[in-house]
């Protein structure tokens, strides 16, 4: 336990650092991105001394660093600021849509994982047969299929056609869970493919690796079944890779819930980010990106911790 | 015979049964339109709307996009109300007005009126109001009401507006943002007088609430003014992408989709379970011209660029047919397009090239052109392009997003015209001013050609409507032999709602108004 403390005070420890460089470079990044947002702000109604009482209102005729300074001074003190365009707290923005992407990105962690993790299995111990040559091809293809195309394929089908589930919208999990499950079983569904066809190739690969071992076959040879070769000892030693694997696809559910909560018109952060980056909206920006650096590193983290939980070797090296 | 009460029920004689059966059916044959012609509007339910876009704000003074009206007038009225499908002005919050002089606007302002927050509507708030529009260091509407010099109470409903000079499109600017009537008190209690994110007004509907891109929801004001809408509440769902928003009502999740594009509108009328409309609008694509510096200084070239196009052929691939294909601002019908040079320039490539040849450029001419990157900007340019590539003008094209593309053509003033949609502004003076004027931010080269001004000037000087409509036609006439811009087709408004969504009305400014909107139980 000490060890893993340890390991959580160090990784809590750099956070700062790195929250601080993310954000700078997102920061520097949209900036340099050629394009005024007082023009965006003074929409049809831009007139070029509308434009600069603007430029001067919000400060964008200050150098980058400036600008960069002041928006973390704010942070340290909890302001995010607020959206250039519609006014709104960026931290209300964030409270009140990442939720939703939470949702969506848990659901199709948990669908990934439980449909994933006993393919791959099921491929492992059918290894050559031609069930593990349609898993494998199945997996391949749930890497190469978009996930929009797929979603919008299950709305045509679920949701206009046989009208089983809702076409767009979701509700908050706080207010009503069931209902707010039922609106993300569709996006989570295509969200999901993608994590069930890394879990599936992964995981046949890893417990290929262990069963083909010197010691399992000891265990063999001195009898054990197969079943208990694989539940007590093969699992357990893929549980680790398991558990690696899981928490990167989170990472990448983030980004892929972008498109998604466009095709089905939900609040999130990912449809926020899209929207704000292109129109310039730099508060909006830059407390998603401070808020998914913070997540990344306590999910990686948490990843970490339960890998050190199974196997202590990991909280010493980390 | 008895019912459970003992009453004496009403004696049915055979006949009359015959009778009622006969008319039952026979109005089952009658046509489902006459049928529902003849339905009452109904008191009750919540209207759920999608929209693709988020407002700026509902301010109307520090909005910016003609999308955030669709939430705006049922929370705010203006002091003109204005027929949607015409724009004639109509009395509002200003029951009269009257200039009496060409530089006085006086408005008689109705009585009674309550802001959501119980404070009086009248001249007082007026003023307060137009006094912000030109000193809110935040109001974006400054040059909608620029030619306004002082604003008094000249009675308890009555304001004197004096003018800096003649504006005869004052009073459509009045029915617009800057004559959406802000309550006072909302202002001062505001930190910073911001009231972005808690809109009062004196409309139809109140504000509820509004969670960020996501919903804005109104009730009905109970205190209305005049006649108390029909519907309890709306909801606008606000949903980016315009598929997902048309599928909203296609699945039953919504009622009303607003701001569609023409492949919606084709895919809707594939469902007879919706009804997809396309009306006229007064948004029309256009290309913004540097016409000071470069090959287009030269109105042969601009000219030539005119006859190129293929407008019907453009409204045909790029909006299915659904728009209008001719060279004027406006839609045919609308007052101020003049019908004789609705399509001064038609499809003639040899004229093209002729006029090319005489402008020195034989052997064609190369345009660098600014265009939006996403999907349909991208479509329209690779029409536009082949079409000018018949008669030998090349577009070097480069995507950029709409600020970048703004600030690189009319600040930095690079490259020599950018593909845009314009226009839905309420008066035609307006339209021409923001395009034309040689302040116009959208003018890239800040050059007025000679007669464009004293046809400017007349446009807001002359208050009789016919010879106001002679100095449109005049306008129009000029901005079109002088080849100011690259007009390429109008657009539609567009729309998809289910059939129990009655007396909608999209209209040419694409700001609907849901004060008669009722919804079948």
């Amino acid at each position: 336990m000490h060890g893993i403390a340890g390991m959580i005070a160090r990784r809590l420890g750099q956070l700062v650092p790195v929250a601080i460089v993310a954000t700078f470079v997102v920061f520097s990044l949209v900036f340099l991105m050629p394009g005024d947002p007082a023009i965006i702000i003074a929409g049809e109604y831009a007139t070029p001394e509308r434009i600069a009482e603007i430029r001067h209102l919000h400060g964008f005729d200050q150098p980058m660093l400036i600008q960069y300074v002041n928006w973390l001074w704010k942070v340290l003190h909890f302001d995010l600021g607020t959206s250039l365009y519609s006014s709104e707290e960026v931290a209300r923005l964030i409270v009140d849509r990442l939720p939703h992407t939470i949702l969506l990105v848990v659901y199709a962690l948990i669908l990934g994982a439980a449909v994933g993790i006993p393919l791959g299995i099921l491929a492992a111990t059918e290894q050559g047969s031609t069930l593990d040559k349609i898993i494998t091809t199945t997996a391949s293809l749930g890497v190469a299929i978009p996930n929009f195309w797929l979603g919008i394929i299950l709305v045509t089908f679920f949701a206009l056609t046989w009208r089983i589930f809702p076409a767009t919208g979701a509700t908050p999990f706080w207010q009503d869970p069931v209902e707010a499950i039922y609106y993300a079983t569709l996006p989570a569904i295509a969200l999901s493919t993608g994590v069930v066809a890394v879990l599936a190739r992964q995981v046949r690969s890893a417990l290929l690796e262990v069963l083909g071992s010197q010691y399992i076959r000891t265990l063999r040879a001195k009898g054990l079944s197969s079943g208990a070769i694989l539940w007590k000892h093969g699992l357990r030693n893929v549980a680790a890779t398991m558990l690696t694997i899981t928490g990167l696809q989170v990472n990448r559910l983030f980004s892929s819930a972008v498109i998604l909560e466009a095709v089905f018109a939900v609040p999130g952060v990912g449809s926020l980010i899209s929207y704000s980056a292109l129109n310039k909206d730099i508060p909006v920006v830059q407390g998603i990106a401070l808020m998914l650096v913070i997540m990344v590193i306590l999910t990686n983290l948490l990843v970490d911790v339960l890998n050190a939980i199974l196997d202590p070797r990991v909280a010493a090296s980390t | 015979m008895r019912n459970g009460s003992g009453r004496m029920l009403p004696n049915i004689t055979r006949r009359a049964m015959l009778a009622g059966t006969a008319a039952l059916g026979g109005s089952l044959l009658l046509p489902a339109q006459v049928r529902a012609q003849a339905a009452q509007p109904v008191k009750g339910g919540t209207l759920r709307v999608a929209m693709p876009f988020n407002p700026a704000a509902l301010d109307p003074l520090t909005g910016r996009n003609n999308p955030d009206f669709n939430s705006l007038f049922a929370i705010y009225d203006a002091l003109m109300d204005f027929d949607p499908n015409t724009l004639e002005l109509k009395p509002g919050l200003a029951k009269s007005w009257e200039f009496t002089d060409p530089t006085t606007l006086v408005l008689e302002l109705v009585e009674g009126v309550e802001f959501h927050d119980g404070e009086p509507f009248n001249a007082e708030a007026v003023v307060f109001h137009l006094d912000r529009c030109t000193s809110y260091a935040r109001s974006n509407v400054k040059s909608d009401v620029a030619s306004i010099d002082k604003v008094e109470a000249t009675g308890p409903y009555q304001v004197s507006i004096k003018l800096k000079n003649p504006d005869a499109s004052l009073p459509a600017a009045l029915s617009d943002r800057a004559g959406c009537i802000v309550s006072p008190k909302s202002v001062k209690e505001a930190a910073d007088g911001n009231v972005d994110r808690n809109p009062v007004g004196t409309g139809p509907f109140k504000f509820v609430e509004w969670r960020d891109n996501d919903l804005i929801k109104v009730e009905r004001n109970t205190n209305y003014w005049g006649d108390e809408p029909y519907l309890d509440a709306i909801e606008f769902r606000i949903i980016n992408e315009l598929n997902t928003a048309s599928r909203a009502v296609t699945a039953g999740q919504a009622d009303l989709a607003l701001n569609l594009a023409a492949q919606q509108i084709a895919v809707a009328r594939r469902d007879s379970n919706v009804v997809p409309e396309a009306a006229p609008s007064l948004i029309y694509y256009t290309s913004f011209l540097n016409y000071k510096d470069g090959p287009l200084a030269d109105v042969k070239v601009r000219q030539a660029m005119n006859w190129a196009l293929n407008r019907e052929d453009l409204n045909r691939v790029l909006m299915l047919g659904l728009g209008q294909g001719h060279c004027s601002m406006f839609p045919t019908g609308f007052w101020a397009n003049d019908p004789e040079t609705e399509n001064y320039y038609t499809h003639d490539l040899d004229r093209a090239k002729k006029l090319l040849a005489e402008a020195g450029h034989p052997n064609g001419v190369e345009i660098e052109t600014w265009t939006w990157p996403d999907q349909a900007a991208v479509q329209r340019q690779e029409v536009i392009s082949s079409q000018l590539a018949q008669a030998g003008i090349r577009l070097k094209v480069t995507p950029a997003p709409p600020a970048q593309a703004m600030q690189n053509f009319l600040t930095d003033k690079k490259g020599h015209q950018l593909l845009s949609p314009t226009g839905g502004l309420p008066d035609p003076s307006i339209t021409y001013d923001r395009q034309f004027s040689g302040n116009a931010y959208r003018n890239a080269g800040g050059i007025e050609l000679p007669g464009f001004r004293e046809l400017m000037d007349a446009s807001l000087s002359t208050f009789d409507q016919e010879s106001r409509k002679k100095v449109m036609y005049d306008l129009q006439r000029f901005v079109l032999e002088n080849a100011l811009h690259l007009p390429q087709y109008l657009s539609a408004g567009m729309t998809v709602r289910t059939p129990k969504v009655h007396e909608f009305v999209f209209g040419l400014l694409n700001r609907p108004k849901f004060h008669k909107v009722w919804l079948e139980a």
